[in-house]
């Protein structure tokens, strides 16, 4: 990864050149410039961009001017909740960022991090952040008239853990632990993408055994979650057969995850420099068998769904998220490939096993409900694939090879929900600035963006074709 | 008063008031076996009564007269339905009358004392519930209206009873009006016990739900009545669903037979809907009354020529 020190007179030409020669906004993070400087990178409070490029990702790394730097939201929009984050948490002005709305912080004054709406017979409709049910905290303002949804303003962060701070000063191979708690539904890829970054920082490259190992992990998990988020939308129109029988599948991959792992979330299972893992040839075929057996049954539930007119009648059209806002907004994951982009990590994953891998493709992308809920359900099969080749013989610990060691980590994965970002930086081989942005993270502006113009009673369905994660943003 | 009008009579006040809650909790259990669960006994509701009993109501600040007297008016309003309803027919006499248009009348004014309570609550979900209440209750007491009047067509009057026993036989089944009717009358069952497609009710998503929202803000004993009277509209909806439109001979006795074997397959049926079909579009659940509407439509005009098959 290339590393460029700029200065904050710089700073914005850099990002825009970043971005024309065919880069894509991966991250924006600040930097608080306590404790030992990073090596390689200039000391003190700043704020770095990542980008992905033709050539490799590269980091934009500046110092403020009197804690000041220009905003890159003209240039990127996708960074909008970045740089909101990066004042909250490092208190970073964002010049031309206004109004630079709170995001951690949580101010009782409504105007202050809510868009105005004015109008006759417009009104405001707040729910949560506690809920009518097993939900993580997370509030959401409506504007509406009657039904119809002007405007959704989130609030989130309400559990707000500090996980990258505490982080920091931590032993390189220490500071996985705080990457994967940050959410157990991605715990693997998230995981996976920090151990990237801090490889990378220590020179070592995986041996194929090892990227095989992780990535029957990190499919997995795909496959898990995304059973889960299929049944999830048919809870979210009543379509409870549907929604009984995802999760009878879904539990029966946690019991594989479990008899293979030890941990039905699939925690621990990943470390800095390699893998104790160890599957025998017999529990290998045997779990193999059962993804067969299950693979069976998905297809037949999806089926069931399919054919449903009543349930397939909620689904069209509604949340769009067309393929313009999905690249302004910088959505990832299946919701992005819904609205027609074709981006998938998996397929520049050297560190990990995903031969000749092709995004799927819809034939109608519209980026609604439907072509979320077809995305995830096209992937499924996908995975069984993976996982089905991948589980051919037993899995064996594997080590590292050694490579040239780069200034800053970086690791990119494909999780779930799609692209997760985790950027390291060490000082005296110790966490100076673990940076984690999650899919979950990109997606919320996504969200409320999908929510506009819909009715009232449509977003639970909304949000849970989006099935995006709180915890993410509370690392 | 003969034997029969006694025992319909306990039928009317014991069968509606012990054993209404039956009803939700039946669909409940069916459902449940559609879904491959094991799911809750029929006899949850009770059990939920009891639980809710047992708890002091709370009146939110601000809320006056109104949200206090409007469990008491629901109430009351199914009690009198309930002894306006005949059983097989007949019915004692209670001084209620047996007229139909009363007892769509009791239908509408339960739900508009739910409506001005959650007006004097004020409460954003609670007034967003009765909003969407209305909007599709507009619309289904107008088709309920509507069946009721095709089905009195051939007798002239809105009696229950008569109306009840003009069903008995045959002849009334070589009319295509009556088959409308009882179609039509199957859509106003589904809404008014606010079942799938038209609402959810196993939903707790505030965002969603339309006949949940009234209630939001009552708790205890006022719940408890509410609850209550939700099943009370099962029953009196199902019963008079088998009263108007199951086949039946004119003996009392068969016909209480078919109702106490008509009740659960009704139910039974009322969950496979459910299993099957996902909640409807919120906006479109006043077109499929307009089917229902439809249904009646051609029903009059095949009245109006004469229409016999």
């Amino acid at each position: 990864m290339r590393m460029e020190p700029v200065t904050a007179a710089q700073w914005h030409a850099r990002c825009a050149d970043s971005l024309a020669q065919g880069g894509r906004f991966l991250a924006l993070y600040g930097v608080g410039g306590g404790g030992a400087a990073p090596a390689g990178l200039p000391a003190g409070p700043g704020v770095r961009a990542l980008f992905a490029g033709p050539d490799g990702p590269r980091l934009l790394a500046s110092p403020l001017a009197d804690g000041t730097i220009p905003s890159i939201l003209d240039l990127a929009p996708a960074a909008q909740w970045d740089e909101r984050e990066a004042h909250d948490a490092y208190g970073i002005s964002f010049e031309g960022h206004a109004p630079l709305r709170p995001l951690l912080e949580h101010p009782a004054d409504l105007a202050s991090w809510t868009v105005p709406v004015h109008g006759h017979d417009s009104h405001q409709v707040a729910v949560g952040p506690i809920h009518a049910g097993v939900i993580e905290s997370g509030h959401f303002r409506f504007h509406v008239v009657g039904e119809r949804i002007l405007h959704l303003d989130l609030r989130l962060f309400y559990k707000h853990r500090g996980l990258e701070r505490a982080a920091e000063g931590r032993e390189l191979a220490a500071g996985l632990a705080y990457a994967q708690r940050a959410c157990g539904a991605c715990a693997v890829a998230n995981s996976v993408a920090y151990a990237h970054a801090a490889e990378s920082l220590l020179g070592l490259w995986p041996e194929p055994g090892l990227a095989r190992a992780r990535t029957v992990l990190l499919e997995l998990e795909r496959l898990y979650n995304h059973l889960n988020d299929i049944g999830a939308v048919c809870a979210g129109v009543g379509f409870a057969p549907g929604s009984m029988a995802f999760a009878s599948l879904k539990e029966r991959v946690h019991r594989i995850n479990r008899s293979l792992t030890g941990h039905r979330f699939l925690f621990d299972t990943i470390a800095v420099g390699g893998s104790t893992w160890r599957v025998s040839p017999e529990a290998a075929a045997e779990a193999r068998r059962e993804l067969r057996a299950i693979d069976a049954e998905a297809r037949k539930a999806w089926h069931e769904m399919l054919f449903n007119a009543s349930v397939q009648d909620r689904f069209v059209e509604v949340g769009v998220l067309g393929p313009e806002d999905a690249r302004r907004y910088g959505i990832v994951g299946p919701a992005a490939r819904a609205a027609g982009l074709a981006v998938d990590v998996r397929t520049d994953s050297p560190r990990l096993v995903y031969p000749g891998f092709a995004p799927v493709q819809l034939r109608a992308p519209l980026g609604d409900v439907a072509s979320r809920v077809n995305a995830r359900a096209l992937e499924v099969p996908v995975t069984f694939a993976i996982l089905d080749e991948l589980l051919d013989g037993g899995i064996e610990p594997a080590g590292m090879e050694a490579v040239q060691a780069e200034t800053v980590g970086a690791g990119i994965v494909e999780s779930p929900r799609g692209e997760t970002v985790c950027v390291l930086e060490a000082a005296e081989g110790r966490v100076a600035r673990l940076h984690l942005r999650t899919a979950s993270f990109a997606n919320w502006p996504g969200l409320a963006r999908a929510a506009a113009g819909n009715i009232l009673p449509d977003f639970p369905l909304i949000n849970k074709s989006f099935e995006l994660c709180y915890s993410c943003c509370d690392r | 008063m003969s034997g029969a009008d006694a025992l319909a009579g306990a039928i009317q006040v014991i069968g509606g008031i012990v054993l209404a809650p039956l009803l939700p909790g039946l669909v409940q259990t069916v459902k449940a076996c559609l879904q491959g669960r094991r799911g809750p006994s029929p006899l949850q509701p009770y059990r939920e009564l009891r639980r809710l009993w047992s708890k002091s109501a709370v009146d939110p600040e601000g809320t006056t007269m109104i949200y206090r007297l409007a469990p008491a008016v629901v109430v009351a309003c199914m009690v009198a339905a309930l002894l306006l309803l005949p059983i097989g027919g007949r019915s004692p006499g209670w001084p209620v009358g047996h007229d139909a248009l009363v007892l769509v009348g009791l239908l509408a004014l339960a739900r508009f004392a739910l409506a001005v309570s959650s007006w004097d609550t004020g409460s954003g979900f609670s007034l967003m519930g009765t909003s969407r209440d209305l909007t599709i209750g507009v619309s289904v007491e107008g088709l309920l209206l509507f069946v009721v009047l095709l089905v009195t067509l051939p007798l002239g009057s809105t009696d229950l009873r008569s109306l009840s026993d003009a069903g008995a036989g045959t002849t009334v089944w070589s009319m295509p009006a009556h088959w409308l009717a009882a179609a039509a009358f199957a859509l106003v069952v589904i809404a008014e016990t606010g079942r799938q497609p038209v609402d959810n009710p196993d939903t707790h998503l505030e965002l969603t739900m339309i006949h949940e929202g009234p209630l939001l803000e009552y708790a205890g004993r006022d719940l408890a009545f509410l609850q209550w009277a939700a099943a009370v509209r099962h029953w009196v909806v199902l019963v008079l669903a088998l009263e108007l439109f199951a086949p039946h001979p004119a003996s009392f006795a068969l016909r209480l037979a078919i109702l106490a074997a008509g009740l659960p397959i009704l139910c039974a049926l009322l969950a496979v809907v459910e299993s099957w079909q996902a909640k409807m579009r919120l906006l479109r659940v006043p077109r499929l009354i307009g089917v229902g509407a439809g249904l009646c439509l051609l029903g009059l005009i095949t009245w109006l020529i004469g229409g016999r098959l």
